[in-house]
């Protein structure tokens, strides 16, 4: 069964047609990747699906619930989580509080429980700690923990925003561009952690501009281009979809080269 | 750019040995005016009231990252709550400080769900009208607030008929009130709604993806901090024993933010140290007279440009700086 | 009930004081426009220009015209002290935008408690410009001053279009409030921009304050009220042209002088302040959106 089912969803800014009736089933347990050039409408394609921004029109189910009208902490709070193309650390706080945050969905408690701290809520705490030094021994920033998030490297933050992400325990995990500004080395040690997370049952939704390693490790791939889905199929279908080729790979290797 | 990090792996321990040392300071200077008693009694006595109203401007400021520059609504509500309850209908000052924090906190909840929809500048105008209202409703409210003549006579704060007159006994007491305050702030801070409050002042759209809800949280603050500053406004009206509009004046904004940055913004201890060193500073050349408001002004200023994280910060310049070489 | 010839006499007069405020409020836009940042000590200048010109009025014996031209300049170099002094060092630090609402504030205060140590806090004022009047048309007074509001209000409104629309440095500032990253990359020096925008938004101020003393007083503390007033009026207009800025600024001084005939004059700042939040939460954009900026 599809865990996210998006229909007929289109985002119009103005007079620019960003998003034009895209359809999409990522099923449960996959590991899916959505490319295409710059501009092809993919961060706008992940906002909607997140809360971020209102589609004009179309449809998107999460987990069979209607969510195109939701907000965008509702939507979380339903285990679709997102990353950032930009990360977004909280900055001022060290790099295990980052991740004691993500936590906040699979925790519960408001002020009373914080002032009066029953002992549940006191377990809780231990935990939420305990855990957040799991996820970063995870992604490999176990030593930095207590650092202030700000000063991390910049490879560093990606996986610290992956780490927070996962610490809500989500079901589908969308992961906006998470190599860009990566060198090979830091996009292998992801594709690496990407592939674990897949592994562990989390349905995995994946932006990326990098084809080598969404080829790589993608179950299944959709291809935007100027706002339209023109392919969908396994790495193998993609690599030869002449459409594709015409579209981006071309282009793209044309850049490389 | 390096942000302060009072931050250890254990919960518990959340102060380093730099803010430690500054909250021993105050600890030390609060015994000594107490010892040494006179006028730096009442002094050391604002001092701590202020240090409660900044504690709440430190939810809303420091932890959440939002701007209200009309606490001072909450504060006047609170003061003039306890006045107006106590001279006019006889009512225990302890049941009178309480009563006043609900109305208060109402009051936040109502003007804030509105009000924090907006953002940057408007949310600052619209909080520092919320200020300028409240002043000018406190001096034309002549039937409820007696105008500017204002409240005297306001009883000091006590359980029955156990009254706290001496003054080294009240300062004792409101040192207490403030550790509570300071315990509670610590409390809520290093918890699931402590971290979702700074998550948001970190990165707004983070935290809404991690599914925490940004507008309740704000306004959660906002109500935290006007609860505070209300409580701080009743003890003021207790203490003192007299209150008019002019207390509670837009100026009320600019003496609580200079504490607030003295100390740090956004720091545990930063409310409490400021609100001592600011309290006290004006003292040493208070023969001047008329140059207080400018030495604050200048020093807010210099505190502005030069040392914007106040001296909670400076703890960093003494720490070894390992995070340094690996950034 | 208040009389007809009361609502239309209120009206006048909300026209002239209006007229002030929007030139405040147009102060606020240059400075906002240029720079991102609110100036909450606009109100001061106001205050400065009116003391200024009392004071080489009375002290120096001079003509109330050259009182008038020295006061702006002597308050636009106040405007300039400002920037360089306070705003440009926090501005290098990339402070953060509720850090330099706070420096505004506690210039106001600064500014306002020097003021009381040199000049003395006792509320003054001076003659009219033109002696004489007031104009009667039936039961109804203009005072002569309403003119040279309207006409110098006018004269500086004009100016103003065409130094933005004319001249090189006018088109720069522009350029810095369309984009101020593009603007560097053009060559456009940006800090020195932002100084004239001060100077500018100061002499607007100041001139306000000029104009407006003669009808009402001048003291070390009008400087506040002004500031609110101007900015409400820069909200209305939705910080955008200096004309919407100038209407907002009329809309306010009639509510408000409406507002003292129905309320009593204790009720005219709470009347504006109301407008505010109304303004603020339910036209963000000011009254007559569509070429407004958001903030």
């Amino acid at each position: 069964m599809a865990l996210l089912k998006v229909k007929g969803l289109t985002k119009r800014f103005g007079g620019l047609l960003a998003n034009n009736e895209i359809d999409l089933e990522v099923p449960q347990g996959s590991l899916f990747a959505v490319i295409g050039p710059n501009g092809a409408g993919k961060t706008t394609f992940f906002s909607m699906i997140s809360g971020f921004l209102n589609s004009t029109s179309g449809s998107i189910a999460f987990d069979g619930r209607d969510t195109t009208r939701m907000r965008q902490d509702q939507i979380a709070a339903m285990g679709l989580i997102r990353t950032f193309q930009l990360v977004q650390l909280f900055k001022g706080m060290s790099v295990a509080e980052n991740v004691e945050v993500g936590c906040h969905l699979a925790t519960r408690g408001g002020v009373a429980a914080a002032l009066l701290r029953p002992s549940w809520f006191r377990r809780q705490e231990a935990e939420v700690h305990e855990r957040a030094r799991e996820l970063l021994d995870f992604v490999g920033l176990g030593a930095q923990a207590d650092l202030d998030a700000e000063l991390l490297p910049y490879g560093q933050q990606r996986l610290l925003e992956v780490a927070r992400a996962l610490a809500s325990r989500p079901r589908l995990l969308l992961l906006d561009e998470p190599a860009a500004g990566l060198n090979t080395q830091e996009t292998d040690g992801l594709a690496h952690i990407i592939e674990k997370i897949n592994r562990q049952g989390t349905t995995v939704l994946l932006i990326e501009h990098d084809v080598g390693l969404v080829t790589r490790i993608a179950h299944r791939i959709a291809v935007l281009d100027f706002g339209r889905k023109i392919a969908e199929g396994t790495p193998d279908e993609i690599k030869v979809h002449p459409e594709v080729i015409a579209a981006y790979l071309g282009v793209e290797e044309a850049a490389y080269a | 750019m390096t942000s302060l990090a009072i931050t250890s792996p254990k919960p518990a321990a959340r102060l380093d040995r730099f803010s430690l040392g500054l909250l021993g300071a105050g600890a030390l200077l609060f015994a000594a005016v107490l010892v040494y008693g006179g006028y730096l009694l009442t002094v050391m006595q604002l001092a701590m009231i202020y240090g409660i109203f900044c504690l709440g401007l430190n939810f809303f400021m420091g932890y959440t990252g939002q701007a209200s520059f009309g606490q001072n609504a909450f504060a006047c509500i609170g003061g003039y709550g306890s006045a107006i309850l106590c001279v006019q209908y006889n009512w225990e000052p302890a049941l009178a400080l309480i009563a006043s924090m609900g109305v208060a906190g109402i009051a936040a909840l109502v003007i804030g769900y509105p009000t924090l929809r907006l953002r940057g500048h408007y949310l600052a105008m619209a909080t520092f009208a919320l200020g300028l209202i409240t002043y000018d409703i406190s001096v034309q409210w002549t039937s409820l607030t007696q105008g500017y003549m204002g409240y005297a006579g306001i009883p000091p704060l006590g359980i029955g008929s156990l009254t706290v007159e001496d003054e080294r006994l009240k300062l004792l007491c409101l040192g207490g009130l403030l550790l509570v305050g300071f315990w509670i702030s610590q409390r809520l801070r290093d918890s699931r709604f402590g971290r979702g409050l700074r998550a948001i002042s970190g990165s707004e759209n983070g935290a809404a993806a991690l599914g925490i809800r940004i507008s309740r949280f704000k306004l959660i603050a906002f109500v935290i901090a006007g609860l505070y500053a209300s409580a701080a406004g009743s003890l003021f009206a207790h203490t003192v024993g007299f209150i008019s509009p002019e207390v509670f004046g837009p100026q009320m904004v600019i003496v609580t933010f200079t504490m607030l940055y003295i100390g740090g913004v956004g720091t545990l201890i930063g409310p409490v140290v400021g609100a001592i060193v600011a309290s006290l500073l004006p003292e040493i050349f208070r023969s001047t007279g008329r140059f207080q408001d400018i030495a604050y002004a200048l020093v807010l200023l210099l505190m502005l440009i030069y040392a914007p994280k106040g001296l909670s910060a400076l703890g960093a310049l003494f720490r070894p700086r390992k995070d340094k070489g690996e950034a | 009930m208040p009389s007809a010839v009361e609502l239309v006499q209120s009206l006048v007069n909300g026209v002239g004081i209006g007229l002030i405020y929007g030139l405040v409020a147009i102060g606020f836009c240059v400075i906002y426009n240029a720079s991102g940042i609110v100036n909450f000590a606009q109100g001061v200048f106001v205050m400065l220009g009116g003391m200024f010109a009392h004071t080489l009025l009375t002290q120096f014996g001079l003509p109330i015209y050259v009182s008038a031209v020295l006061s702006t300049i002597l308050v636009a170099g106040i405007g300039v002290l400002v920037q360089i002094a306070i705003i440009n060092p926090m501005w290098r630090r990339k402070a953060p935008l509720f850090a330099i609402i706070l420096a505004t504030l506690a210039i106001q205060l600064l500014i306002e408690q020097v003021v009381i140590l040199t000049l003395g806090d006792q509320p003054r004022t001076y003659p009219e410009f033109t002696s004489g009047g007031p104009l009667k048309i039936g039961p109804i007074a203009i005072g002569y001053q309403l003119f040279w509001v309207l006409g110098c209000g006018a004269l500086m409104v004009f100016a103003l279009t065409q130094f933005f629309n004319r001249t090189r440095m006018g088109r720069a500032l522009r350029a810095c409030s369309q984009n101020r990253e593009a603007a560097a990359l053009l060559g456009i020096p940006v800090e020195r921009m932002l100084i004239v925008s001060f100077a500018l938004s100061a002499a607007l101020g100041a001139a306000a304050g000029i104009l407006i003393t003669p009808t009402q007083y001048t003291a070390y503390s009008v400087g506040g009220p002004f500031g609110i007033n101007g900015f409400i009026a820069a909200i209305i207009g939705g910080f955008g042209s200096a004309p919407a800025a100038l209407v907002g600024g009329i809309f306010l001084g009639v509510i408000q002088s409406g507002a003292i005939v129905f309320f009593g004059a204790g009720f005219k700042n709470i009347v504006a302040l109301t407008v505010l939040l109304i303004v603020l939460l339910f036209f963000p954009s000011g009254l007559f959106a569509g070429r407004a900026k958001s903030a």
